[in-house]
C-alpha cells in the first residue's frame, strides 16, 4: 500500500474511535442532566400517558448502556432519531441547515488562508520593520475579540454607516434558485445565473470576514513566528550563500518548510470556526445550523442536540484528517515514516 | 520573576498590556466604588432615562430600561474575571496532571489518557461548551462547569508534549538513575520546568475565557439577566442597530480591551520565558 | 593573482550601546589552489570574515566595514549587490559545520542540486541536473548516486550529507571554497574520512580553500598555510609545517598546548585574554602579506 493510503487509512480508523468516543461522551451528558427530557419536550400540559408514551419510543426507561446500544445501531444505520422541536428526522434537519453553514465556514476558511498566510510571511520578510509592527498589532487586535463583536462592528460600518454590503440573509428575495447541493455560490452556478451568484458573493463577504477574522490573525501570527525561526536554520544561509534567488528562499526555504508546525492549529482554528459560525449567523441571519442549534438546545432536544454535535465533530475530524494528509504531502518525513510503522 | 516583570514594564506593548489589564482588575474589584449607579447592576427600570446615547452622567449611554451601560460593564467584568480564575483554577491542574501523566508514563497510560483528550479536542470548543450549558441550567456555577469541561484538554495537550520531551532530558535521567519515585520526578523535576508555558497559557486564557463566556452568554446560554453579561448586553443591543450603536459597541469594546490586554501581557511573557505554543 | 586577498579588514556591528568591534584590521591571502586555515576559538570572528568575503554581510544595516576585500583581482566593495550576488554559488561555494541541518528538510537532494547548478547554467533542465549531479555524486564516492539524488536528507547518513555538500559545492567548479568548520556535527572517524575526499577533489578541481577551524589537529592534516587569529586579530601567520614546530606567538603556543592527545573534537580550553596574546602579529619568514596592488 502506498504511504499516503495508509496514513489516510490510519488517520480515519483514529478519527472513527473519537467519533465513537464524541458520541459517547454527548450521549453520556445528554442523559445524566437532570429533569425528565419527555416532559421538557411536551411541555407542562402533557398528559402522563403521552409522557410515557415518549419515553418509551426514546427508551429512557433502560438502563444507560442499553440506551447507548440502541442509539448506535440506529446510527448505524444513519438515523438519528426524531428532533422533538421539529417533528422531523434530525438527520433531515441537518440537511438542511448544514450547508449554509459549510459554505459560510469554507469561505471564511479560504479567506484564513489566503489572507492569513502572506500576512504572516510579509511580517516575517520584512521583520522589525513598520510593516510588520502593523501587522502585529493588527492581528493581535484580530484574536482579541469574539466574533460577535466583529461581526456587529462590520455590520455597523459596512452595512449601515456605508451600505457596501447586505446587511443580513444569504441572498435577496428576488432570485429563487432550486437546491441542488444546499450551496448557493455552486447552486447560482449550476443553474446558469450569474447575476445570482454576484448576489450570493455580495452576501457571504461579510459575514465570512466576520468569522475569519480571528483565524486570519491566528494564521499570521502563526506563521510570521514560524518563519522568523525557519530563518534562523542552517538551510537558508546554505541557500543564501549559494545565492539562490531572495524570493526563491523565502517561499522554497523558509515558508514551506514553516507551513508545517502552523498547518496544525489552522486545522483546530477551522474546527473553531465551525464553533464560533454560530455567532456570526446569529447576528446576520445566516440560515444556517445555528438557530437550529441554539433551539434545540435551549428546548433540551435530546435526539438533534447529540446530532448537531455529532455532525459538526465528523466535520471537524474531516478537516483535520485532510490537513494531516496535507501535511504529509508538504512533510516528506511524515510521508517516509510511514512505511516503518 | 522580578526580572521579568521589569521587562515587561520597559517594553510599550506590554506596558499598555499591563495598564488595561490591571484598569479591568481594579474596576471589576472596586465597581461598587467607581460606578456610578451600582445598583443599576440588577433588575432597576428608569424609564425616563432610558435608550440614552452616551452624555453626562451615562458615559456610556443607557440601555433600554434605563440603566447606565458603564456601571453595568463594570459589574460584567467582575463575573467575567471571577468565572476566568475559577475556571482556570479548576482546569489547569486538571489538564496539566493528565498531560504529566501521559506523556511521562506512556504505554497505555498514554493511549487512554491522550484519545479521552482527543474527544474533547474534537468537538469545537464553543459547541461543548453550548450544549452542556443548554442541558444543564444556565447558571454562573453551570457556566464555569461547562467552559472547565472545554479547556483542560489544552493543558493536557500542552503539558504531554512538554513532558515526552523533556523525560528525555539528561536531568529526569539523573533522576531516575537514582531511583526517584516515578511521582516525584513527574511532579518535582519535569513540572517546574513546564512552568514557564502553562504560565503563559494562563495569562492568554485568562482573556480568551472571557471570550468564551461572553460568547455563550450572547447566544442566550451564559449567566441570565438581570446579571450583567458583556455577552448579553452585545446580544441585546444588536436588535437596535444601528440607531441605538451604544448599546453594543461599549460592550463589545469592553471585551476587546480585557482580552486584548491579557494577549500583550501573555505575548510579552512567551518571547521572555521562551515559552512553547 | 591571488584567489582572495582581504587587507586591513575591519569589521563593526552597530548596537543600542555604540558599535562592537569584531574585527580589528585582519589580512590574509589566498593563492590559487592554495588551502589555506583561519583557526581560531569561537567568536575570534572567523566565520564573520567568511560571511564578508560571501558579501553576506554588506547588506545588513547594523555592519560597519572597512578594508579591502578582494576577489580574483576584484575590490568586493567596489561591486554592486548584483555583481556580488552573480559570485554566489559559482565562483564561490560554502560548505557548514553541519551537513543534515544545511540542507532543506522538504526537498529531495536532486531538487537542490538542481538549484546550485543552475546557478552557473540558468538553462539547465532536471534530467541535464541530474546526469551532472549522479556524476558529481560519484566522484564523492557515492556507490548508488541515483538513489542518493532521490532522497531527502533525513534519510541518509550525516556522512553521506556532507559528501553530497562536498559534492555541491564543487559541482559549479568554484575558485573559492569557503569550508566553515566542515563536519564537526558528524563522528571523528566520518568527518576525517570526508576531509581526505575534500582534499583529493579540491586539489583535482585545483580550487582555493578558506578553511576556518578550531581544531588544529584537522588543521594540521588539510592547510598548506595558517592563520592563526584570536580576537579579531591575526596573531601569528605561517607554513602549516613551520607554525606547528616552531609557534613563536604565545597565544599559538597555548592553542597548541591545549590540544588533547587524540585529534579529536572538543574546544581547547586557554585560558583567558593573557595581555601577551595581544601582542602584533607573528609572521614566519618568507610567508608574509602580498604589498601592493596584486
Amino acid at each position: 500500500m502506498p504511504p499516503v493510503l495508509r496514513l489516510l487509512a490510519k488517520r480515519l480508523g483514529t478519527s472513527l474511535i473519537v467519533l465513537i468516543g464524541v458520541s459517547l461522551l454527548i450521549f453520556a451528558i445528554a442523559r445524566v442532566i437532570p429533569g425528565d427530557p419527555a416532559r421538557i419536550a411536551l411541555g407542562p400540559n402533557a398528559t402522563a400517558e403521552a409522557i410515557a408514551a415518549l419515553r418509551e419510543r426514546l427508551h429512557l426507561d433502560d438502563p444507560f448502556v442499553l440506551q447507548y446500544g440502541y442509539f448506535l445501531a440506529d446510527l448505524a444505520r444513519g438515523d438519528l432519531g426524531i428532533s422533538l422541536y421539529t417533528n422531523r428526522p434530525v438527520t433531515r434537519d441537518i440537511a438542511d441547515y448544514l450547508p449554509a453553514t459549510l459554505e459560510l465556514v469554507i469561505v471564511s476558511g479560504i479567506m484564513m488562508v489566503a489572507l492569513g498566510l502572506p500576512l504572516g510571511v510579509l511580517s516575517a520578510r520584512y521583520r522589525g520593520s513598520w510593516i510588520d509592527h502593523v501587522v502585529r498589532m493588527v492581528t493581535l487586535l484580530g484574536v482579541s475579540a469574539p466574533s460577535f463583536v466583529w461581526a456587529v462592528i462590520l455590520m455597523l460600518v459596512f452595512a449601515f454607516y456605508l451600505p457596501l454590503f447586505p446587511i443580513a440573509g444569504r441572498i435577496s428575495d428576488s432570485y429563487t434558485i432550486s437546491s441542488v447541493t444546499g450551496f448557493l455560490l455552486v447552486d447560482t452556478l449550476i443553474a446558469g445565473d450569474v447575476k445570482a451568484f454576484g448576489n450570493a458573493a455580495w452576501h457571504i463577504v461579510l459575514p465570512a470576514f466576520a468569522l475569519a477574522l480571528s483565524g486570519i490573525a491566528q494564521a499570521a501570527r502563526l506563521t510570521r513566528s514560524n518563519m522568523v525561526e525557519t530563518y534562523e536554520r542552517p538551510y537558508i544561509e546554505m541557500a543564501k550563500s549559494y545565492g539562490f534567488p531572495e524570493k526563491r528562499i523565502a517561499w522554497r526555504y523558509a515558508f514551506k518548510p514553516s507551513l508545517i508546525p502552523s498547518m496544525t492549529i489552522i486545522g483546530l482554528d477551522f474546527a473553531a470556526m465551525l464553533g464560533n459560525a454560530f455567532l456570526v449567523e446569529a447576528v446576520f441571519a445566516w440560515p444556517g445550523l445555528s438557530r437550529y442549534g441554539v433551539a434545540v438546545i435551549l428546548r433540551k432536544d435530546l435526539n438533534a442536540i447529540v446530532g448537531t454535535v455529532l455532525i459538526i465533530s465528523a466535520m471537524f475530524l474531516i478537516v483535520n484528517v485532510i490537513v494531516d494528509l496535507l501535511i504529509a504531502f508538504i512533510n516528506p518525513r511524515i510521508r517516509y515514516s510511514q512505511r516503518a510503522s | 520573576m522580578r526580572r521579568t516583570f521589569s521587562i515587561l514594564l520597559r517594553n510599550p506593548l506590554s506596558l499598555l498590556g499591563l495598564i488595561l489589564v490591571s484598569a479591568v482588575v481594579l474596576s471589576a474589584v472596586f465597581a461598587d466604588f467607581i460606578a456610578p449607579f451600582p445598583l443599576h447592576r440588577g433588575a432597576v427600570v428608569d424609564f425616563a432615562n432610558f435608550n440614552k446615547p452616551p452624555e453626562w452622567p451615562y458615559i456610556f449611554g443607557t440601555d433600554l430600561v434605563g440603566r447606565d451601560l458603564f456601571s453595568r460593564i463594570l459589574y460584567a467584568y467582575r463575573i467575567s474575571l471571577i468565572l476566568g480564575v475559577v475556571v482556570l483554577a479548576i482546569a489547569v491542574p486538571i489538564g496539566v496532571a493528565i498531560g504529566l501523566f501521559a506523556g511521562y508514563l506512556g504505554g497505555w497510560t498514554e493511549y487512554v489518557l491522550m484519545r479521552i483528550t482527543d474527544v474533547f479536542l474534537s468537538i469545537p470548543p464553543l459547541v461543548l461548551a453550548m450544549s452542556m450549558m443548554g442541558l444543564l441550567e444556565p447558571t454562573l456555577t453551570n457556566g464555569m462547569i461547562a467552559v472547565t469541561a472545554m479547556w483542560w484538554p489544552w493543558y493536557t495537550r500542552l503539558v504531554y508534549n512538554l513532558a515526552r520531551s523533556e523525560k528525555e532530558e539528561g536531568y529526569v535521567l539523573a533522576a531516575e538513575v537514582i531511583g526517584a519515585s516515578k511521582l516525584h520526578v513527574m511532579f518535582r523535576e519535569i513540572l517546574p520546568n513546564c512552568v514557564p508555558s502553562i504560565l503563559t497559557k494562563m495569562t492568554l486564557d485568562l482573556g480568551f475565557v472571557i471570550l468564551i463566556a461572553s460568547s455563550l452568554s450572547f447566544l442566550g446560554l451564559g449567566v441570565q439577566p438581570p446579571t450583567p453579561d458583556l455577552g448579553s448586553m452585545v446580544a441585546d443591543g444588536a436588535k437596535y442597530l444601528p440607531d441605538s450603536w451604544w448599546l453594543t459597541v461599549f460592550p463589545g469594546l469592553a471585551i476587546l480591551v480585557a482580552v486584548f490586554g491579557f494577549n500583550l501581557i501573555g505575548d510579552a511573557l512567551r518571547e521572555i520565558l521562551g515559552a512553547e505554543q | 593573482m591571488n584567489t582572495l586577498r582581504i587587507r586591513d579588514l575591519t569589521l563593526g556591528f552597530k548596537g543600542w550601546s555604540g558599535t562592537v568591534e569584531v574585527l580589528h584590521g585582519i589580512s590574509l591571502h589566498i593563492g590559487r589552489g592554495e588551502r589555506v586555515a583561519l583557526v581560531g576559538e569561537s567568536g575570534s570572528g572567523k566565520s564573520v570574515t567568511a560571511r564578508i568575503v560571501l558579501g553576506l554581510l554588506q547588506s545588513l544595516r547594523s555592519t560597519r566595514l572597512s578594508g579591502l576585500v578582494e576577489f580574483e583581482g576584484r575590490d568586493l566593495s567596489k561591486l554592486s549587490e548584483r555583481e556580488r550576488h552573480a559570485l554566489r554559488g559559482t565562483k564561490m561555494s560554502m560548505i557548514f559545520q553541519d551537513p543534515t541541518s544545511s540542507l532543506n528538510p522538504v526537498y529531495p537532494i536532486l531538487t537542490q542540486f538542481h538549484e546550485v547548478l543552475r546557478r552557473a547554467d540558468p538553462a539547465i533542465n532536471l534530467t541535464g541536473a541530474r546526469a551532472r549531479a549522479e556524476k558529481a555524486l560519484a566522484d564523492v564516492s557515492i556507490t548508488d548516486p541515483s538513489r542518493a539524488l532521490d532522497s531527502y536528507p533525513f534519510q541518509l547518513s550525516g556522512g553521506m550529507n556532507q559528501r553530497v555538500m562536498i559534492a555541491m559545492a564543487l559541482a559549479n567548479d568554484p575558485s573559492l571554497l569557503i569550508a566553515d568548520e566542515p563536519g564537526t556535527a558528524l563522528d571523528v572517524t566520518v568527518q576525517a574520512q570526508t576531509l581526505r575526499l575534500m582534499r583529493e577533489q579540491v586539489e583535482r578541481h585545483g580550487t582555493s580553500v578558506l578553511f576556518i577551524s578550531h581544531n588544529l589537529g584537522v588543521v594540521r592534516e588539510f592547510a598548506d598555510r595558517v592563520y592563526v587569529i584570536y580576537k579579531g586579530r591575526i596573531a601569528e601567520q605561517g607554513p602549516t609545517a613551520a607554525l606547528f614546530e616552531d609557534p613563536r606567538h604565545p597565544y599559538t603556543r597555548a592553542l597548541l598546548d591545549a590540544v588533547p592527545r587524540i585529534t579529536g573534537d572538543g574546544i581547547p580550553e586557554i585560558e583567558d585574554a593573557s595581555d601577551a596574546y595581544f601582542a602584533p602579529t607573528e609572521v614566519h619568514e618568507g610567508y608574509g602579506e602580498p604589498e601592493g596592488a596584486a
